[in-house]
């Protein structure tokens, strides 16, 4: 594009500002939009502040009452388990995306793998079922509508006051003027994004990579950008401001508040997962083989008995120099492990399944597109909920197992299986509390960024292949306006 | 008669014949056959989940029954189903169900430490919503009415018919009345129909179906007289309709969002954590504390059984179980205060939404379909009364009556799902 042809362009924008600055319509809209995009950054910067807040104390007072208990049996520390609170990741300000659906808190204990707990939504109002007050929302729904309250005219306009064929007789070509009218709208966009993209680089003194950053504020420019071509198509394809109006309005529908219901429905539909109950029963037929680790004559432990005796080379289980008891509980809680982790892999497989499905509907919806985008590069996506799974059964084994080592060591066979006879055989039965000291610090970090910003590649694709498609679209029309 | 079918016909030729109403209506038609065929689906998958939980929970019992003959191994290792079944117009409102559980296998410890867990379905499909015939017709429906109607006067006077029109015209009703009726009466049918069929599907009572369509075509009525009302002086119908958009999205979203935010701030609740902690805190405890500091009070709340709370062993089952109570006891006023708070959010929703007309239908519908957050802690509330019938069937075993025989396990209370229909 020639020096000349520029500045044309700039000249069309700027008289397009021209008239929103003379429109009242225009004007409001602006107004409400940046309003609503500062007010949503606030709310939620606060809420997840005080979160985050919360939950590295409710970790560290988790820890320090674990590690407070009194002397007792091992094995009642394993029951009396233990606390991980998921931290939002420094983004998350910007998009909450599943915390309020996941619950953040995981109760952690021996022969059990609890699910996540207390998700906000259970105390809802049952208000937010349509949206919520988040960044995320008010420019992945709200935004496009805005841009097209102020946009759906540009050139349509143009067309009904007969100004378009003045225009394209002087000599400013069709491109000229929809690239005009489009920087005109994309600097709409940038107003837009700013408070977003501020708020987003102030994470970045939190411990936010400058790559989740750039990926995330360049998503939504590309997401707005793919609105601003949708409005400059309509409003050349139609010749009346109603016409482009009322199909607009009408895509919005569809790609913003159809789609990603549309997207979840068949998603759950197409790949059916069980619930937790539901495999709860395989899972426990499978345990039930394993026998029972609080049961030392339980049959399944016979082989593992002989093998200890023949290990130490001693002829019964009171000769053996440790605690078969609790040999016998660390062995099942390894094997439990075992299988209750097979089966928590094969459901958030399935779980990372319907996921994907959903998130194909992005390549018919740009909304859809940036919804994974930007939850999968915050790291509030499904795959960090799992990594919150995967990390805190990693953090319940060692701690039981830790135990379990401690009952196997520290606490006499006879002492422990003599422990019910009286109060003073209890009160033998138990270990310093000085060995409550076997947690590690627990601290959720979400992915690194590269593998944030890996994981959305495909979202950043469906959104440039939209822009292809429209940039093509507009260039074979603006050749033909009138 | 006559007359008036005429112009009704002339009308209904009009309308087919714009390009843009028809597939207005079209895509209205298939959204909300799309709605509810999912929605049907939805529920279809529940019953039968709940359907072969019933029989896996049973046989699996069973075994466990075989395995164990000691009373206090029988309470610890038996668990029991429970399920809140989809009511027949759950189809049409999937509320809540999606966020709170609607089935839960308990045993006889705590109840506190078991109630909360979720069996969730994937969060990430839950955050983006589902499509059901509420939100079709709360928060979709408006926007086609404002697509419909908000250029009724406006295109003809663009058009510069208008006022030819008027003046020929034989009547007001002859004109636009023919013409707001025939319009309303299309979306009417093409976003009800499916929800008919669905009604007939899923064997929803005739009154059931009344009522919601009741509810329904007086909400799309209010849109569209909202709609032609506002659009009556105006020249350009994208200005009529702007306007219109912007009052949706202040009763979809904006005014929701405000109320929720501050429903929130003003209603406290206890931490749900807490409530776990408090029943954690107090059943560890227990094991350090003499016996008598659990069966004490323990007694108060049973005093039957006072005469055999004497222990020959420093652990036996009735005791563990006392101070599993215990621990729900002393739990029980977070865990109330817990559940007023939510109950209170939910009332103060209710004033929430009278003036959000999508809201208020939101909630008429969810409450009449039974899966609203209402229903859903009275079904909370029958996993309790369970769980106590399960406490009154084991107390005597574990007590005084020593190991139940086989035949005394068949008289183990059953969980019994009454929310089969509301009202």
């Amino acid at each position: 594009m020639s020096i000349n042809n520029f500045s044309k362009v700039v000249i069309v924008a700027k008289d397009e500002w021209r008239y929103w600055l003379r429109s009242k319509l225009a004007m409001t809209v602006l107004a409400i939009g940046l309003l609503l995009t500062l007010s949503s950054v606030v709310v939620t910067a606060i809420t997840m502040l005080e979160l985050s807040h919360d939950r590295h104390e409710l970790q560290s007072n988790a820890e320090q009452s674990f590690v407070d208990q009194p002397d007792r049996h091992p094995h009642r520390m394993v029951h009396y388990g233990h606390y991980a609170f998921r931290t939002p990741s420094p983004l998350s300000t910007l998009d909450p995306g599943i915390d309020a659906y996941t619950g953040n808190s995981i109760f952690l204990e021996g022969h059990r793998q609890n699910s996540a707990m207390f998700a906000d939504q259970r105390q809802g109002t049952a208000l937010t079922k349509l949206g919520s007050l988040t960044p995320a929302f008010i420019v992945q729904t709200l935004a496009p509508l805005l841009l097209i309250l102020i946009g759906y005219s540009s050139i349509s306009r143009e067309r009904e006051s007969q100004t378009l064929s003045y225009l394209l007789a002087q000599g400013t070509s069709g491109i000229t003027l929809i690239t005009g009218k489009g920087l005109a709208l994309l600097s709409v966009v940038g107003l837009v994004i700013a408070p977003l993209a501020i708020s987003a680089l102030f994470t970045v003194s939190a411990g936010e990579s400058l790559l989740a950053v750039a990926s995330f504020v360049v998503g939504y420019a590309l997401y707005l950008t793919v609105w601003v071509l949708l409005i400059l198509l309509a409003s050349s394809v139609f010749s009346k401001n109603s016409g482009s109006f009322t199909a607009l309005a009408f895509v919005w529908i569809l790609l913003c508040i159809v789609m990603p219901r549309v997207a979840s429905t068949s998603a759950s539909t197409a790949v059916p997962s069980a619930g937790k109950i539901e495999t709860d029963f395989a899972v426990k037929a499978e345990l039930r083989k394993l026998g029972d680790g609080h049961n030392t004559n339980d049959p399944a432990f016979k082989q593992f008995k002989q093998s200890l005796l023949k290990k130490y080379n001693v002829n019964s289980i009171d000769e053996l120099p440790v605690n078969f008891r609790g040999l016998v509980a660390s062995e099942s809680e390894a094997k439990q492990a075992n299988v209750l982790n097979q089966f928590a892999e094969l459901r958030m497989q399935s779980e990372l399944k319907q996921t994907q499905v959903s998130r194909y509907f992005g390549w018919v919806s740009p909304m859809v597109a940036i919804r994974s985008l930007s939850m999968i590069v915050v790291g509030t996506s499904i795959e960090t909920h799992h990594r919150f799974l995967r990390e805190t059964e990693q953090l319940r084994f060692d701690f039981v197992q830790g135990l379990n080592k401690i009952h196997i060591e520290e606490l006499d066979y006879k002492d422990d299986m003599n422990r019910n006879a009286n109060a003073a055989a209890t009160k033998k039965a138990r270990v310093s509390a000085q060995n409550w000291q076997i947690l590690q610090d627990f601290n959720f970090n979400v992915d690194s960024a590269d593998v944030r910003a890996q994981r959305s590649v495909p979202a950043f694709l469906q959104l440039l292949l939209w822009i292809v498609v429209l940039v093509g679209g507009i260039k074979f029309l603006g050749k033909r306006l009138l | 008669m006559s007359y008036l079918i005429t112009q009704l016909m002339r009308e209904w030729g009009f309308l087919l014949r714009q390009k843009y109403v028809v597939v207005l209506l079209l895509c209205s038609l298939v959204l909300s056959g799309f709605a509810i065929y999912s929605g049907l689906s939805e529920i279809s998958t529940q019953q039968q989940t709940i359907e072969r939980l019933k029989v896996a929970d049973q046989s699996d019992r069973a075994i466990v029954h075989k395995k164990q003959s000691d009373a206090g191994m029988l309470a610890y290792y038996s668990f029991h189903l429970t399920y809140s079944q989809p009511s027949n117009l759950a189809f049409a409102a999937l509320g809540e169900r999606d966020i709170f559980p609607w089935k839960h296998r308990i045993n006889l410890l705590a109840l506190e430490g078991q109630i909360y867990e979720s069996d969730a379905q994937n969060a990430e499909l839950a955050q983006a919503g589902k499509i059901d015939f509420v939100f079709v017709i709360s928060a979709l429906a408006p926007m086609v009415i404002i697509l419909l109607f908000h250029d009724l006067f406006a295109s003809e006077r663009t058009s510069g018919r208008h006022d030819l029109l008027v003046t020929t015209a034989k009547s007001y009703f002859a004109l636009w009345g023919a013409r707001i009726t025939v319009r309303f009466v299309a979306i009417i049918v093409c976003l009800m129909l499916p929800f008919f069929v669905g009604g007939f599907i899923a064997g929803a009572s005739a009154y059931e179906v009344a009522y919601v369509s009741l509810l329904c075509i007086v909400y799309l009525a209010f849109w569209t007289a909202l709609s032609v009302w506002w659009g009556k002086n105006a020249t350009s119908a994208p200005r009529v309709a702007s306007s219109l958009i912007g009052l949706w999205v202040l009763f979809a979203f904006i005014i929701p969002i405000l109320g929720d935010l501050a429903i929130n701030k003003s209603v406290h609740s206890p931490k749900g954590g807490d409530i776990m902690l408090t029943q954690r805190e107090a059943v560890n405890d227990a094991w350090d504390l003499p016996k008598s500091a659990t069966m004490q009070p323990f007694i108060i709340e049973y005093p039957a059984l006072a005469p055999y709370i004497d222990m020959k062993s420093e652990f036996e089952w009735k005791w563990y179980y006392a101070f599993q109570q215990m621990g729900d006891l002393k739990a029980a006023e977070l865990s109330e205060a817990y559940r007023d708070a939510a109950a209170k959010k939910y009332e103060l929703a209710g004033f929430v939404s009278w003036v959000s007309p999508p809201l208020l239908l939101q909630r008429s519908l969810t409450r009449t379909a039974n899966t609203d957050s209402i229903a859903a802690y009275a079904y909370e509330q029958q996993i309790r009364d369970y769980h106590q019938q399960l406490r009154e069937f084991y107390y005597p075993w574990l007590f005084y009556k020593g190991d139940p025989t086989k035949a005394a396990l068949e008289n183990m209370p059953l969980f019994e799902n009454t929310t089969q229909s509301s009202n």
